[in-house]
């Protein structure tokens, strides 16, 4: 009898185990990365060298010769190939598709009263990237194709924008991704629209104003907590709520800061109120590199938008030197931190293509910045400032299986990443179709298309964008204004997908057809209709 | 009885001729002791301008004073022709926020039919402030749209619109595409050409000319059909047959250069105004002969790189290349401030005595009155101001203003303000 | 907190003064030296000593290797200073809602703005930069010098009076923005008059509640539910009006709603410094100087709107010769470069002379500012702020060549000559090139 029962819990036990076993992760094979040149960014590179991926995390690296090759490893022959700890964009816009903001006229001043309005209303510190997880289309393969392989990503508008949260770009599938959710609280110094505060003189204020009050609506709830008796029960701010973690419980919040002045009110803010806080943005940095030094314990993250802010003397003082400050001197901002012996991260926030990251850093290494460093500061930094580094950030064993294999050193012109690993989970990066050719017309512009189709004609105007032989740009139409993505240009066939937004519900409408200097034709595919489309260009000069 | 009515007679005969005596004597006036600086010819110090009949009969150092003058004692002044500014709105703004007093600008684009002189107020309290420092005539200029009107001369004294105006219709104004505002945080606004400008007139002037030829051929052979009427063709008239100038608002280099070929090709007269890069394309300003009228220089350049001192430097660079130039207030609150432009432009090297001309004979040639005013010279209206110093220096009080040889009121309600509140 | 703040300020500073070396050292020889407090040196000399005017006089030795500046036939003048402007800022109101006390125009300066650059130009070496007259109640003000490429923190004036701006008449009430202008309350100059009533009201109330809990804290049996009262930042600035910790800097044109505004003043016991615009200053001239309260006005700009309408160019002499501290200011990113042409005209109308009309732009500004003691004149022991013309500053043909903050040579219109000299030079070569190989036009 008791056998029997036993076997019976065995059984069971076993069910359980096996169940929990294949619904917990999913399986993963084991791969033996050889012959491979290791930069493990913390530790010296190792020449010819093996890597043993098991279970999503590096199990084992080291020499060829000193590392045994597993039995149920898949063998990826390296030869020639690097291999980098996965990069990691530590604060990025180029994965999500955001809600677009309603542009809806600020009525100005439309509720403007005498009395202080409801100003928290307008803000949304409690948006979380995490419930807007939609990645775009191609994200996954455009970042896996420079070799990021953890992103964090954050709201981006508003005073309050919202929190951001840590990813791992391991597939299409958002929640398998998630690293950590709620990462920070991300803070724009910009306006509110349409109320209080409408200018940035405001915001400072509302931005204090804020943090005070949540401090006395925290020490109230304690007091409350405390002693109730005698005391009006606290009024449920959720406003004030969503600040609390931040302002008193000191969780991180980064500022964003488009300009050095941005950089000096955020510091000044920290202080103030004792802030756990990050700086982002801060593209013109080096300008005020003492003051960093002074506050070095402040995480520094980097943008590698080089575009100077409008405010930037170089900007208004004679095309040539905006241009120079484009092309030399906001690209070495990298350069001149580290100079200075600054540490910091690089991102991609400001950046709308993902081409332009590895461009970017290619620049700022041109300009001064050395190689390693470039490399660190996607790599361990972000993952030291973002609290992941025990499990992230380097090549060590232990840590998860974010690799990239790269032919060439990482960054170099020619470089190109042939495969990337995230969570263990192998990608192979994909070359370009063969069929696609150089565009043969330049179609970049405004046109104005006719689209037929059984339902009737409607007037549209196009306004193009050419890259190589990328298209992108949007098309106007009476019912709104459609962006149309996904674009090539080859020889004369044009495709491009189209974002059309229709009563609320978006979705992707295909275009396929020929181009030339002055006109464009095609069909445009949604669902099971077709219709045509007919486009002449718009010459320069009328409207 | 006869005794009687003979000695009434000649009481009253002698009566009428005391007051024609009179009549006479206060048509005549003599300015004595001023330095005169008639701004053509030699500066004479200590001299006297006889004005008879409202025009200057003389000028010199030892001058006839005929009986019965009016003597005007002008030791320690000096004595100026009235200036003239090239633009402004004087009589046509008294307050810029209120439309309702503001009445240089039409709306539309194409409007050669409106004339500012029959918009006139001659009451504006602005005009006697002008008036007080030393400006005597002004050119009244449209503003707005494309094609916005017709400017006229005036003198800045009268009871009537018909009182004040020398010349009804001066030119035919057109605007280009002004330079972008500085804006306080630097950034520049993108800016149309004046391509697009050109375009349209070149369309409306042709448009003009094939109007003018049917109704010549009609007048000549009554079966053809007679054009109808056109308004704005109408009044484009004078334009196309080089009988009106056109006064052409123009900034950018790009633009002026455009406007030169354009007044060229279209065979018309013309003035510019405002030209501000001017000194950028000196030369060629110089060769087409184009006069140009200077906004006012209270502006900030917008490119860094022409330099702070831009506009301040670009009178003195257009008059050292030979340009006829004047200058303007473009304004009717501020229009009395003429005279400090050219003082600003000589501080930044427009030569002085050129800097006076500026506001005195070269608008009178621009505007093709040089015959009537513009300086002190025997046959010119008498036009003269008396100063206690320099006409063109902030510290300078003028003391006397004569319009048409007749002694006018220099109060303001600048003064009469003062007054009232000095009472209390 | 209010402690707290000062004292961070306080070490701020301290680190900020000690990590800057204070002005530089400079010899000016041979100009005509207009003190304006002190009378006039026909063939004068200053000596500056790290930023600080140590002699004037005549025949002044030159310490070995100073930097030596030879000012002969140029007029040399104290820096003018500008007491009302909204340059170098980011933005210039907040204009969501009517009374914005809390915010600061020290959290927006803006040391890039172009317009420093347009001041120095005409010799300007100290502005009060403003927030703007959209409201009743605007924002704290902030001076600075123009020190053009130094950094926001290094050109503020520490020992500034501390200013918030209010404004009444067409502005606040949003006469001039059809657009928009109806919606906000308030609409008419009672509503004006009342809002400000109001704040204050409010305030005191606040400073009550604030007096009450910490008397409460400190008795002998302090009450169980003791709750410390929010802490309001707008409410602090206005308490701090009341405390007389900031002054009044009040935008009004018309006669009638300056006076009701220093009844308001007197009503809640607050200072106001200066009222700016001030168009219809003369009809007041003698309640303005009883009260001793000063103007900051335009010369000669008027009939822009309805209640400029009387604002006559004679009201700054006239008030001056009637006993009220009168300054010239700009307003303007444009104007600012030429004050010393606005100053002269007060000559012209209302007989002011050459020492009076130059103290417009110089002391007179100083001291509604609260900066008498380092500046707005040539004195020893101010600040080496100086301004060099090459005519007298108060002629037409004037234009000035030096602007000298604290010692240092900001504004060299030699140099700006020379370069572009340079830079034409090299236009030139780069279009000969361009002919050269053939290229067209």
């Amino acid at each position: 009898m008791k056998t029997k029962k036993n076997r019976l819990f065995i059984c069971l036990f076993a069910v359980i185990l096996l169940f929990t076993a294949t619904s917990s992760a999913r399986v993963t094979p084991t791969y033996a990365i050889v012959n491979c040149k290791i930069i493990p960014v913390t530790g010296s590179p190792i020449d010819k060298g093996i890597i043993i991926i098991r279970d999503g995390l590096i199990e084992s690296l080291g020499p060829q010769g000193k590392i045994s090759i597993p039995e149920d490893a898949e063998i990826i022959k390296a030869e020639g190939l690097f291999a980098y700890p996965g990069l990691i964009d530590a604060h990025t816009n180029l994965f999500l598709e955001l809600p677009k903001e309603e542009t809806r006229r600020p009525e100005t001043m439309r509720t403007v009263s005498a009395e202080p309005q409801q100003k928290e209303k307008a803000q949304h510190p409690d948006l979380m990237a995490l419930k807007l997880l939609k990645p775009k289309k191609t994200a996954v393969a455009d970042l896996h194709k420079i070799g990021i392989t953890t992103v964090l990503v954050a709201p981006e508008r508003g005073i309050y924008a919202g929190q951001s949260v840590l990813l791992n770009i391991n597939g299409e599938i958002a929640e398998p991704m998630v690293i950590k959710s709620p990462v920070a609280l991300h803070v724009n110094f910009t306006t509110a629209s349409g109320t209080y505060p409408s200018s940035l003189m405001g915001t400072m204020a509302f931005l204090r104003q804020s943090f005070l009050d949540t401090e006395y609506y925290s020490s109230y709830k304690s007091q409350f907590s405390k002693s109730a008796r005698g005391l009006k029960r606290p009024e449920y701010n959720p406003f004030l709520e969503a600040l609390l973690p931040y302002v008193v419980k000191k969780s991180p919040i980064f500022f964003n800061c488009a300009n050095l002045e941005d950089i000096k009110r955020a510091l000044g803010l920290i202080k103030e109120f004792k802030l756990n806080a990050f700086l982002t943005g801060a593209n013109e940095a080096w300008r005020v590199a003492d003051l960093l030094i002074k506050n070095a314990n402040v995480p520094l993250l980097v943008s590698l938008d080089f575009k100077p802010p409008m405010t930037s003397i170089y900007v208004n003082q004679g095309e040539e030197l905006k241009k120079k400050a484009e092309e030399e001197i906001y690209p070495a901002n990298a350069a001149n931190l580290h100079k200075k012996g600054l540490t910091f991260a690089l991102t991609s926030q400001g950046l709308k293509k993902p081409d332009d990251i590895l461009k970017n850093v290619q620049k700022a290494i041109k300009t001064g910045l050395p190689k390693e460093e470039a490399l660190k500061s996607m790599t361990i930094i972000p993952a030291k400032f973002l609290g992941v580094s025990s499990f992230l950030g380097s090549l060590e064993p232990g840590k998860i299986a974010n690799i990239i294999l790269t032919s060439g050193e990482i960054f170099d012109e020619k470089a190109k990443v042939e495969r990337v690993f995230v969570d263990g989970i192998s990608f192979e990066i994909k070359k370009p179709p063969k069929g696609e050719k150089p565009s043969a017309v330049n179609i970049a512009g405004r046109w104005s298309a006719t689209v037929s189709s059984a339902m009737g004609e409607w007037e549209s105007t196009m306004e193009l964008e050419q890259d190589g032989n990328q298209i992108s740009g949007n098309i106007s139409t009476r019912m709104g204004r459609w962006e149309i993505r996904d674009g090539i240009l080859s020889g004369n066939e044009l495709a491009l997908s189209i974002s059309a937004t229709i009563m609320g519900e978006t979705m992707d409408v295909a275009f396929s057809g020929t181009a030339e200097k002055d006109s464009i034709e095609g069909t445009i595919t949604f669902m099971e209709w077709s219709m045509e489309l007919k486009a002449k260009r718009i010459p320069d000069g009328k409207f | 009885m006869t005794k009687r009515i003979l000695v009434f007679a000649a009481i009253l005969i002698i009566c009428a001729s005391l007051c024609l005596a009179q009549e006479k004597r206060t048509s005549v006036i003599a300015i004595k002791g001023a330095n005169i600086i008639p701004v053509v010819g030699e500066d004479i110090s200590e001299g006297t301008i006889l004005i008879k009949n409202g025009l200057i009969e003389a000028v010199g150092k030892n001058v006839d004073i005929p009986q019965g003058a009016k003597i005007i004692n002008a030791e320690g002044l000096f004595a100026y022709p009235g200036m003239i500014d090239g633009s402004c709105y004087l009589g046509l703004q008294e307050i810029g926020s209120i439309r309702a007093t503001v009445d240089y600008r039409e709306t539309g684009r194409i409007n050669p039919q409106v004339k500012t002189v029959e918009a006139l107020r001659p009451d504006s309290m602005h005009i006697p402030i002008s008036r007080s420092n030393g400006i005597t005539a002004a050119l009244v200029a449209p503003s707005g749209g494309l094609i916005s009107g017709q400017s006229g001369l005036i003198r800045l004294v009268g009871w009537t619109p018909e009182e004040m105006i020398i010349k009804s219709s001066v030119a035919m104004h057109i605007q280009f595409p002004s330079l972008p505002r500085l804006r306080r945080r630097g950034e520049t606004q993108p800016r149309e050409e004046a391509s697009k400008q050109i375009t349209e007139l070149k369309e409306i002037l042709n448009q003009a000319r094939y109007y003018q030829k049917g109704k010549d051929a009609a007048k000549k052979n009554l079966g053809l059909r007679l054009p109808e009427f056109d308004e704005k063709l109408e009044f484009l008239l004078p334009v196309v047959n080089a009988e009106l100038p056109v006064m052409i608002s123009v900034h950018a280099e790009k633009d002026i250069k455009a406007a030169i070929k354009f007044v060229k090709d279209e065979k018309l007269k013309a003035i510019f105004l405002g030209v501000t890069e001017g000194w950028k394309i000196a030369e060629d300003i110089k060769k087409s002969g184009i006069p140009v009228v200077f906004d006012s220089l209270n502006s900030v350049p917008p490119k860094w790189e022409d330099g702070y001192d831009a506009f301040y430097r670009n009178p003195g660079v257009l008059a050292k290349a030979g340009v006829k130039f004047a200058f303007s207030s473009g304004s009717a609150s501020l229009a009395k401030d003429l005279p400090y432009f050219a003082a600003k432009a000589a501080a930044f090297g427009l030569d002085k005595k050129e800097a006076l001309k500026g506001v005195t004979i070269y608008p009178a040639q621009i505007f093709g009155v040089d015959k009537m005013m513009g300086s002190l010279e025997k046959g010119k209206l008498a036009n003269i101001v008396l100063a206690d110093g320099d006409m063109l220096e902030l510290r300078t009080n003028i003391k006397h203003v004569f319009i048409d040889g007749k002694e006018v009121d220099i109060s303001s309600i600048y003064t009469e303000l003062l007054e009232k509140f000095k009472k209390r | 907190m209010q402690r707290k703040n000062i004292g961070i300020i306080l070490v701020v500073s301290l680190v900020v003064f000690s990590s800057f070396s204070f002005g530089q050292d400079l010899l000016i020889k041979n100009g005509t030296i207009l003190t304006v407090t002190k009378g006039t040196i026909p063939n004068g000399d200053i000596l500056i000593i790290k930023g600080i005017i140590k002699q004037i006089g005549e025949n002044i030795e030159a310490p070995k290797g100073i930097k030596i500046i030879d000012a002969s036939g140029k007029y040399v003048i104290p820096g003018i200073i500008d007491s009302h402007t909204h340059i170098a800022l980011t933005g210039t109101n907040e204009s969501a809602e009517a009374i914005t006390a809390e915010v600061k125009m020290r959290d927006v300066l803006n040391a890039e703005d172009r317009s420093i650059y347009t001041a120095i130009s005409g010799g300007v070496t100290m502005v009060h930069t403003m927030h703007g007259s959209g409201n009743p109640i605007g924002g704290e003000n902030i001076v600075i010098k123009t020190k053009w490429g130094k950094t926001s923190e290094e050109m503020i004036v520490h020992s500034a009076y501390r200013t918030l701006k209010f404004a009444l008449g067409e502005n606040p009430k949003r006469a001039n923005s059809p657009a928009v202008g109806t919606l906000r309350y308030p609409q008419s100059r009672m509503g004006v008059n009342a809002i400000i009533r109001r704040e204050f009201l409010k305030a005191k109330n606040y400073m009550e509640q604030w007096d009450r809990y910490l008397k409460a804290k400190k008795s002998k049996k302090p009450p169980k539910n003791l709750i410390l009262p929010r802490k309001d930042l707008r409410m602090e600035q206005l308490a701090d009006m009341l405390r007389g910790k900031m002054v009044a800097r009040c935008h009004s044109y018309r006669a009638d709603e300056t006076l009701e505004f220093i009844k308001l003043s007197k009503e809640f016991d607050f200072k106001i410094a200066c009222f700016e615009h001030a168009s219809e200053a003369f009809k007041i001239a003698k309640e303005l100087a009883e009260e001793k309260i000063g103007i900051s006005v335009f010369l000669d700009n008027w009939a822009y709107k309805v209640e400029a309408s009387e604002g006559i160019a004679y009201s700054a002499a006239y008030c001056t010769k009637n006993g009220v501290l009168v300054s010239i200011n700009s307003d303007s990113n444009e104007r600012i470069r030429r004050l010393f042409n606005d100053a002269a005209k007060a000559m012209k109308y209302g007989g002011l002379s050459e020492e009076e009309a130059l103290k417009l732009v110089t002391i007179n500004p100083a001291i509604q500012l609260g900066v008498e003691k380092i500046a707005g004149s040539l004195e020893v022991g101010k600040h080496g702020d100086i301004a060099i013309f090459n005519e007298h500053p108060l002629s037409a043909y004037t234009l000035c060549e030096k602007t000298i903050i604290e010692g240092e040579v900001y504004f060299d219109r030699a140099q700006y000559l020379k370069e572009r000299e340079e830079m034409e030079k090299k236009k030139k070569e780069e279009e000969k090139k361009k002919v050269k190989k053939g290229g067209t036009k």
